[in-house]
Parts: structure tokens; C-alpha cells; sequence
């Protein structure tokens, strides 16, 4: 069994300073955090990239790259309306409770 | 009054889908789910592509209530088209 918690906390460290310049950061809730990064090392050890745990990869690229983590750049309007990207891992910098935070569907759906 | 159908499109990595299984789980809802990420590739694009046609939508969850479709996790909206009591 492949010990993740050096890749989960690569990536953690990486993916802070990212989102932190776009207004996010990591959700409060730490469990969901530690959650969603397992399936996240998981998922890039499967198909090379670690893809959204909540979305799935179509085949084509050009729409694949966009639901990789941190995926808020392509998801801009619809993630700050939810103040949270979709699957939760990342909230807007004054959230402080997250579970209140609701999924909205993406426009047009 | 009979129960519309309840079908579940998730995958077996979101944590929103898990949510959304023990919502209808807790509130005694019968329904059927698939993960499409654990199905092979052939199968999996099918199903996809049927979750696409029926709520226009590629991320999940994805709940089919008879003829409405969810499309998120909305325990509030869920419990309201299947008239069951639910506390936040």
C-alpha cells in the first residue's frame, strides 16, 4: 500500500500558494481536505494528473484540463458564486463555515 | 403515494455523492446508484453520457427524482420532491 501522505502534502504546500493569490484557500473542514486529497494522489496515479474527484474526465484534453485541481481558473463565475470550488476542497479567504456552503449547479444546467 | 423512481449518478471518489447516498439512505428512500468511475471505460462513457442528456451536467452528484433531476448535493431540495422530513 503506497504511502500518500508525502504526495498529499506536496501538494497541499503547492496548491496553498496557488489559490491563495486567486482569493482561496483550503477548506476549514480537514477532514474533507484530507479526503479529497487522498482520492486526488489517487487519481493522478491512475490517469497522470490530479483530476476533480466530483467531475469525470471525458477522453478530450482540451475539456479534461479544465476539472484538474486547482481547477478554479476555468471555473471562475460559478465557483465564486458558490464561494467554494465544486467539490469543496477550496473556499473563498473569509469562509470560515464551510458546511453552509451549498452546491450550485454550473449555468445552463 | 408512491415513491417516484430515485436514480444516483456518483463517483466513488466524491465525497458529495457519499453525502447524498446517506441523505436518501437516512430518510429511507429506496433508490438505485451507479458509480460510473468504477465501471470500464465503455461502460462508463455510456452512463456519462446519459447523465449529460438527462441533467446537461458532467460533475456529480446527479439525482433523477422521478422526472426532476438534482444536480449538486441539495439534501433541502431532495427532501422537498421526496416529501420526506429532514433536518439540516
Amino acid at each position: 500500500m503506497t504511502d500518500t501522505r508525502p504526495r498529499k502534502q506536496a501538494l497541499h504546500h503547492f496548491w496553498e500558494r496557488i489559490v491563495d493569490q486567486i482569493g482561496y484557500k483550503f477548506t476549514p473542514d480537514e477532514e474533507l481536505v484530507d479526503f479529497l486529497l487522498e482520492q486526488e494522489v489517487a487519481l493522478e496515479e491512475k490517469f497522470e494528473a490530479p483530476y476533480c474527484p466530483c467531475q469525470r474526465r471525458t477522453g478530450a484534453w482540451a475539456q479534461d484540463m479544465q476539472i484538474i485541481c486547482p481547477c478554479i481558473p476555468y471555473h471562475r463565475e460559478h465557483y465564486d458564486k458558490m464561494r467554494r470550488c465544486w467539490c469543496g476542497l477550496f473556499v473563498h479567504k473569509d469562509v470560515t463555515d464551510p458546511d453552509t456552503l451549498k452546491q450550485i449547479p454550473p449555468d445552463g444546467v | 403515494m408512491s415513491q417516484p423512481r430515485v436514480f444516483l449518478y456518483a463517483l466513488s471518489t466524491c465525497p458529495w455523492c457519499r453525502k447524498t447516498k446517506q441523505f436518501l439512505t437516512d430518510t429511507k428512500v429506496e433508490f438505485d446508484f451507479v458509480d460510473v468511475d468504477l465501471l470500464s471505460d465503455d461502460e462508463a462513457d455510456a452512463i456519462a453520457d446519459k447523465a449529460y442528456e438527462v441533467s446537461g451536467a458532467r460533475v456529480f452528484p446527479i439525482v433523477v427524482v422521478g422526472d426532476d433531476v438534482v444536480v449538486g448535493y441539495d439534501p433541502d431540495k431532495l427532501a422537498d420532491l421526496l416529501k420526506v422530513g429532514w433536518g439540516s
